[in-house]
């Protein structure tokens, strides 16, 4: 029984020491007493940056309230709310049918609105482009800059995920619910279409209005007229692609959660969703 | 003598008659209360074990719930061989065919790149290298593996993806080649070890005949040694392309996602999209209850049974070497032969493995003289432990020398402010931690049970049998399957939400079969006469168990218990739908509650907050180092552990 050489034993109760303050570490948690109210914030990760940012003026006022912001994807945001697993929902697209039979009892609150830019490469010379000519090259006819005004180089078309409610807005609006050309490359987020073409000299992706950094984004040619993706021309409809985004309840807000989306939609909760590049909906 | 002196005043302490002279080494009289303990316990374990097949038997369960009605919607045949996956297109369609072709093809090109690789490396190590250089590469490739998913992913995006579209001059960079480097990357390390290990088992007689009748080092190595350990280095390759085909977040964030089979069918650059990589991207958005849903669970479905299918090839291989190992040693002659012919995985990996090594020697040993082609030999062998000793150090150079100068107090003790661009990340730490440690808490009891039902309790019984195939199956779900299992289960039938609890039974989940595996095989290295030994004086089964096994058999499963802990704190499908938020103000303070958690916080930085670079590479920084300082004490341990048993 004491074969075992000492070192050995104090490397071994050492390590034993690690995991069980480990599973202690699991175990508790329980260090807050005084509970301050909660309510939790899931679902759209494009609506998530203006949830944060309004979180944190938030609670610099109110030193009792804690939101806890999520992402996981609008429909996550819609079930969230639907199954009272959290108490707002975030979503970037309108409820689907299905789920207005699901949980009839949803109420969406407006909270602000989200363009979409046409993004490519800086070291790209193509200024604007037509809506048919986006369509064209999202569903294969142009494969090459030089079909469109540009140089001779591939055009690396590049997407967002077949269940990403960007991607559904822009196949409805852009697409004409056409199909995409296969061999689009498929990103999971803005930021990951954002970082592809900023570092792929051929691609064109499309993202919302926050992510600009290290790319280009395009005017729209609107009947002859180039339409600059400018906050006033999206503001006034000029620039035509933006859609809508949306908290969700389950009923009538009520507590702080009432109070939260009166805060984000207040002049001040306007002003920090103007700040993350959204188009706030009021003032 | 002090053995013998101990066991004799033990049987005084007992009191019970030495010699009972009936002959036989029967049961001494057993005290009731000790008698009930014994069966109480061993009911216990005999629960603990049924708790790996019911948790199996849940998630199949739960997966087909979710997936059937896809099968119902498109028939059978039409899901798996459909050659379009479009699932939001006018006309939807649900072919799995090209996602199944892009996970098969990744796989392929990252085995075709990391088997050399491994192989050369366990050569060196195993013959080449002074013990001293030993010393320093083995553990600085078994690091490799401790690199998280998600941090490898993020090196590939930001690097991998741009120099081989600049070295190659393709449009995109974004393809087939770039997620097999990453995984071959990711397997190097699981085939370096086990391909060393049984190299190193091949009996010293043989390399020392062969010497002695004249050969040089290299044809010893090439004619006797590298046969003589065929079969383990095959199991090797198979357990490389397990962890290589359930990898969820490098390959997702590198090989662009287009669900399309290459065209040609060898075009590397082409981008292509896996199995894990589609329901890595998609979940998440996916209207709950349509079609898409359900394909997607149909998805997970055909990735688990795919993944079922290569760990049960490679579990007959083990089983088989197992069961020669005790006989005769593994030669690829005679009896090990005539069993090798009734598996047809192994045979093709074998002829893969071997033409492999011939490709590679066959050239020197015909045109050069024995030495000359030794040195060549040689050179390429070292060359391959430089690639993947160089690979390492890119990626860590990468990582230090941009993480470094994000490291600050305020970033270790702060909370996230403006979307993670400024402020620390002190509650992703701990709740790291907190997922971790309640991860273990569940696994490391259910584990360590189990394990010891299987190996002290049973002879084999179907039950036993089950079990251990249930124990198969969990080790090789790719982890997005337990990430889908657990939100299906835990937070949507179960009621949890995203929540702390929902992510410490997932991970615990996750990391059960690494203990039960780890537990039984520091269990069996326990010798049987030390059982003996204590069943002869009278102990019951459980007295043996506590004091006498479990001991000596503890740094091998703290080694276990460690070697989890990296897993569990590097991974993020599984934390993604079930526990992980974006940010919180305050710790949590109950089970209900979410958390934040360092890899979930990597991924979101990357992929969705525009211009946070420093706080990414400073995120994996740390990640990288909590990971690596964990998977560092398993080496600790078991180095000591191993000193230990020699002395």
């Amino acid at each position: 029984m004491t074969g075992k050489s000492l070192s050995g034993t104090t490397t071994v109760a050492v390590a034993g020491i690690l995991v069980v303050l480990l599973m202690m570490a699991g175990c508790l948690g329980n260090d807050q007493t005084a509970a301050p109210e909660r309510i939790t914030v899931t679902g759209s990760t494009t609506v998530m940056p203006i949830a944060e940012q309004a979180r944190e003026a938030f609670e610099a006022q109110d030193a009792s309230a804690e939101i806890m912001v999520s992402g996981g994807g609008s429909s996550v945001g819609v079930k969230a709310a639907g199954e009272g697993t959290a108490d707002i929902g975030m979503s970037s697209r309108d409820l689907k049918p299905e789920e207005t039979a699901g949980y009839p009892d949803l109420v969406k609150h407006h909270i602000a609105d989200d363009a979409i830019l046409l993004i490519v490469n800086p070291g790209n010379s193509v200024e604007s482009l037509t809506l048919d000519e986006v369509r064209g090259i999202y569903n294969g006819t142009y494969t090459n800059w030089n079909q469109v005004g540009g140089s001779e180089a591939q055009i690396v078309v590049v997407g967002r995920d077949s269940a990403s409610g960007t991607r559904e807005f822009f196949s409805e609006f852009v697409m004409d619910e056409e199909d995409f050309t296969r061999t689009q490359e498929e990103f999971n987020s803005n930021g990951g279409i954002q970082q592809k073409v900023s570092q792929t000299p051929g691609a064109f992706g499309y993202v919302g209005l926050g992510y600009t950094e290290g790319v280009k984004p395009l005017a729209l040619d609107v009947g002859g007229t180039s339409v600059e993706p400018t906050l006033q021309n999206i503001t006034d409809g000029t620039y035509p692609i933006s859609r809508p985004l949306y908290m969700l309840t389950n009923g009538e807000p009520e507590g702080l959660a009432q109070r939260y989306i009166d805060f984000i939609l207040s002049a001040e909760g306007q002003e920090i969703v103007a700040s993350e590049d959204y188009i706030p909906v009021r003032g | 003598m002090a053995k013998g002196f101990s066991i004799r005043a033990r049987c005084q302490n007992f009191g019970w008659p030495r010699d009972r002279g009936t002959g036989e080494i029967g049961r001494p009289i057993i005290g009731a209360k000790r008698r009930f303990v014994d069966r109480a316990v061993g009911k216990m374990l005999f629960c603990a074990a049924l708790a790996a097949i019911v948790a199996v038997f849940f998630i199949i369960v739960f997966l087909l719930r979710d997936g059937y009605q896809i099968v119902l919607e498109t028939g059978l045949w039409n899901f798996l061989v459909g050659a379009e996956w479009n699932p939001t297109g006018l006309n939807p369609a649900y072919g799995v065919f090209p996602l199944i072709t892009g996970t098969i093809l990744v796989m392929a090109l990252a085995m075709v790149i990391a088997v050399p690789l491994s192989i050369g490396s366990a050569v060196f190590i195993a013959e080449i290298a002074s013990p001293g250089m030993k010393s320093v590469i083995k553990p600085a490739i078994e690091l490799l593996a401790g690199i998280p998913s998600v941090v490898y992913g993020f090196f590939g995006l930001i690097l991998l993806t741009d120099w081989i579209r600049v070295v190659f001059d393709q449009p995109s960079g974004s393809s087939w080649l770039a997620g097999s480097i990453l995984l071959a990357i990711m397997a190097i390390p699981t085939i370096t070890s086990v391909a060393e290990d049984a190299i190193s088992s091949v009996p010293r007689e043989f390399k020392e005949g062969s010497l002695a009748l004249g050969a040089t080092h290299w044809q010893t190595i090439r004619r006797v040694i590298v046969p003589g350990a065929l079969s383990g280095i095959s199991a090797a390759i198979i357990l490389g392309m397990g962890r290589a085909i359930g990898e969820t977040m490098a390959v997702l964030m590198v090989t662009g996602n287009a669900a399309v089979i290459p065209d040609p069918i060898y075009d590397v650059f082409s981008p292509v999209r896996t199995l894990t990589g589609t329901l890595g991207i998609e979940m998440g958005e996916v209207a709950f209850g349509s079609t898409h849903y359900h394909a997607l669970f149909g998805v997970a479905v055909v990735l688990l049974f795919t993944t079922l299918a290569i760990n049960s090839a490679a579990r007959v291989i083990i089983t088989r070497i197992q069961g020669t190992q005790g006989t005769a040693r593994p030669t690829p002659s005679g009896r090990v032969k005539a069993a090798i012919l009734h598996s047809t995985p192994y045979q093709a990996i074998t002829g893969a493995a071997s033409r492999i090594t011939h490709a590679v020697s066959a050239p020197f040993g015909r045109l050069l003289p024995p030495r000359a082609s030794q040195r060549c030999a040689f050179l390429l062998v070292s060359l391959s432990v430089a690639i993947v000793i160089a690979a390492l150090g890119v990626i860590l150079f990468e990582l230090v020398v941009n993480g470094a100068g994000a490291i600050s107090w305020e970033f270790l003790t702060g909370s996230p402010r403006d979307l993670g661009r400024a402020g620390g990340i002190f509650p992703a730490i701990v709740g790291t931690f907190y997922l971790v440690g309640g991860a273990l808490a569940i696994a490391l009891p259910l584990g360590i049970a189990t394990a010891v039902y299987l190996v002290e309790y049973t002879a084999e019984t179907p039950l036993t049998r089950s079990t251990r195939t249930a124990v198969d199956l969990l080790n090789g779900t790719p982890s997005i399957v337990f990430g889908l299992f657990g939100f299906a289960f835990l937070v949507l039938f179960m009621g949890f939400g995203v929540s702390l609890i929902a992510g410490q039974i997932t991970l615990g989940l996750m990391i059960l079969p690494m203990i039960i595996r780890t537990t039984e095989e520091a269990l069996r290295s326990i010798p049987g006469s030390l059982r003996e030994g204590s069943y002869a004086l009278g102990a019951t089964k459980w007295q043996t168990i506590w004091r006498v096994v479990l001991p000596p058999a503890l740094p091998g499963i703290l080694t276990g218990a460690i070697l989890s802990i990296g897993r569990a704190a590097g991974e993020t499908a599984p934390i993604m739908f079930t526990a992980a938020i974006f940010s919180s103000r305050f710790l949590p303070s109950s089970l209900t509650e979410p958390v934040m958690a360092l890899p979930y916080h990597l991924f979101v930085l990357t992929t969705t907050v525009p211009g946070a670079a420093t706080q990414s590479y400073g995120t994996a920084f740390v990640l990288l180092l909590l990971v690596l300082t964990i998977y560092l004490a398993a080496i600790l341990v078991r180095r000591r552990y191993h000193r230990a048993t020699v002395m």
